[in-house]
């Protein structure tokens, strides 16, 4: 039985009232671990009181297990910041050996979805795209096939929106929770445990997977119905598409005309325009080398998905379909699993054979 | 120091009025007359013609709108050229297209004066607070020269060599500013129409590698469609289709620029150029809005 948040608007919890301690702690918060449907929605599962009180400890009904699939650039840091605090983890990926690093640290490995849900009272799943989400969830051996009421499942990849309401049908139909979460952040945040989870779904799912979205993150959002978090994280990655292609234009616009470029990314850097996406950016973009923080094939999808929505609400986005062709261009460049300020090569003339 | 000041514009008036806070004697002109009234109030005194200011002053700053006003105040009759000699210097901070700058520049050379472009960037804020950034070209020994004006005037100046290259960057950079805020306004509007609170866009956008003071700025009061000028949309169209220009005379590709021009066109032909250049927000709205 679902309650049904009824809030409109979008909650932003600030990391703080969570009150984790700034050094990243060993200890776990104890998670009253039933998820209680018939609860009163006012009704936290903890309270802030808890904050200080809690150990993770031999006692496991009280901390819980939890799943992690698919451990790409993304799901590798993930995993590891949460075995590093002290969770009790169970890791799958489709290729075993991406795991090594976390048994090593002390990750459980199963060999599918569906074993690692059945063995987790919460399972996260970090995939490429809406394919191997739905997949992962809902395939052969998929993680639905384990879930159960009582468990959680929250999806951190980046789908649209129909994607999204699919997986989650499929896993509250066996009585399970789910929450849609995708992250704002790429590689070094998620190293750095500074991701930003845009979150919607099952409130009482959110509540309680809350601290461990603290510890692999800085921020986190509640955004209401499934679908919400998946819509934000569009819309906010088609921006980033477009910023970054105009950003190339400007580069290769200023190398063209005898301007120095890194002169630009400087004069950048001093104005209203001054992201810190341009200035860590820029400078390996000048040197034509891309290393992969955000894989350019994953933002050409973001954009694909972005412009998709646009047009299921009949919205113009011309900047951003223009971005689109660009890293297009790049995709038949070769350029797919290059960082996606590659799509500055999309520009360049070239009179190879490509 | 003494300085002269043409064009007391949206910019010109903040800057000159800087220049007056930090001591320096300023004589201003503009070509309504009345504009210069509130520097005078200031200590300012009035030169009646830009050639009146260049005969006064041993070094003339001007900030005009575009290159056809640019042109005029040097080319006209009782322009900068009728003064303009050894032993004075020229700095034309207007934002204009490399050619029109260096039409100036040889024109102020020949008749013996020095001759520097010091597009900036930054707007009314910025102008108002010394905060602006100084994209300068041309003589290095008047930019030596002019510096202290420029230390009061902006937060960091760059020299760039010869004329033409302050010009090329600052359509560089306002290229890439125009294509942002049309980027910006696309996600705004997704947000919105996707059901999303789009001020919750804005607290996530300034969570990350995105976040920008642009964003930060213009985002709320674009959600509240208050687009009180601080670059009018107008200079900014201009700025891009000049941009586009040296993209064209180079053969680079700027499709994303190509379709913010657009973009800014639209919004000019639905009568908003004097508005701030984020009013672009509004071609996205739908008609009943």
């Amino acid at each position: 039985m679902r309650i049904k948040c009824l809030m409109n608007c979008c909650f932003r919890l600030p990391t703080n009232s969570m009150a984790l301690p700034a050094t990243r702690s060993s200890f776990l918060w104890g998670i009253p671990f039933t998820l209680n449907f018939n609860n009163n929605n006012n009704k936290r599962f903890y309270s802030h009181s808890q904050s200080r009180s809690y150990i993770s400890n031999s006692n496991s009904s009280s901390a819980p297990r939890v799943g992690f699939l698919g451990i790409g650039i993304m799901g590798s840091p993930m995993a590891q910041n949460l075995l590093k605090a002290g969770v009790d983890l169970t890791v799958w990926n489709r290729t075993k050996s991406k795991c090594e690093p976390l048994i090593s640290l002390g990750a459980k490995y199963m060999s599918s979805p569906e074993e690692v849900a059945a063995s987790c009272d919460l399972t996260f799943a970090m995939l490429a795209d809406p394919h191997s989400a739905v997949d992962v969830a809902c395939g052969n051996h998929g993680a639905a096939n384990g879930m159960a009421p009582g468990k959680g499942y929250v999806d951190v990849s980046t789908v649209d929106v129909d994607t999204s309401k699919l997986i989650s049908q499929h896993i509250k139909a066996t009585g399970a929770l789910f929450l849609e979460a995708p992250v704002s952040g790429s590689k070094k945040p998620a190293e750095d445990g500074q991701l930003i989870f845009l979150t919607a779904g099952d409130r009482n799912l959110y509540e309680t997977v809350a601290p461990l979205l603290d510890i692999m993150g800085k921020s986190k959002f509640y955004l209401g119905d499934v679908g919400n978090g998946a819509a934000m994280k569009l819309v906010v990655n088609m921006i980033m598409g477009s910023m970054m292609a105009s950003f190339s234009e400007g580069l290769l616009l200023s190398q063209k005309v005898g301007l120095d470029p890194k002169v630009l990314v400087e004069v950048v850097s001093q104005g209203a325009i001054s992201a810190p996406m341009y200035s860590m950016k820029g400078p390996s973009m000048i040197q034509s080398v891309y290393p992969t923080a955000f894989p350019l094939k994953h933002q050409q999808k973001d954009l694909r998905l972005a412009l998709g929505l646009a047009e299921s609400v009949s919205q113009a986005t011309p900047i951003a379909a223009a971005a689109n062709e660009l890293y297009k261009v790049a995709k038949s460049h070769g350029l797919s699993d290059e960082d996606f300020s590659a799509v500055i090569e999309a520009l360049k003339s070239k009179f190879q054979n490509s | 120091m003494e300085v002269g000041f043409l064009g007391l514009g949206i910019m010109g008036k903040a800057m000159s009025m800087n220049l007056l806070r930090h001591g320096f004697k300023v004589t201003v002109w503009n070509r309504t007359l009345s504009k210069c009234d509130e520097l005078v109030e200031h200590g300012a005194s009035i030169g009646e013609t830009p050639a009146a200011v260049i005969k006064k002053c041993k070094y003339t700053i001007a900030m005009l709108s575009d290159p056809p006003a640019a042109l005029s105040v040097v080319f006209d009759k009782n322009g900068v050229l009728d003064q303009i000699g050894n032993g004075k210097g020229y700095v034309d901070m207007s934002t204009v297209d490399a050619d029109t700058s260096l039409k100036i520049s040889e024109a102020i050379k020949a008749k013996g004066g020095s001759f520097l472009e010091a597009p900036v960037s930054g707007s009314k804020k910025p102008a108002e607070d010394g905060q602006l950034v100084i994209l300068a070209a041309g003589d290095k020994a008047l930019y030596d020269e002019i510096l202290p004006a420029f230390d009061v005037l902006g937060k960091k100046s760059f020299h760039l060599g010869e004329v033409g290259n302050g010009a090329k960057m600052k359509l560089v950079v306002n290229m890439i500013m125009g294509s942002m805020m049309n980027a910006f306004s696309e996600g705004l509007t997704l947000a919105g129409r996707s059901g999303l609170d789009p001020s919750t866009l804005l607290d996530v956008l300034d969570l990350g590698a995105m976040a920008n003071p642009m964003f930060k700025m213009k985002g709320p009061s674009m959600l509240k469609n208050n687009y009180s000028p601080a670059f009018p949309l107008k200079h900014q169209q201009k700025d891009m289709r000049l941009a586009l220009a040296l993209g064209d005379e180079n053969a680079v590709p700027m499709p994303v620029a190509a379709a913010a021009n657009e973009a800014f066109k639209k919004a000019r032909s639905m009568g908003l150029g004097d508005l701030d250049f984020s009013a672009v927000h509004e071609t996205l709205k739908k008609p009943d809005h």
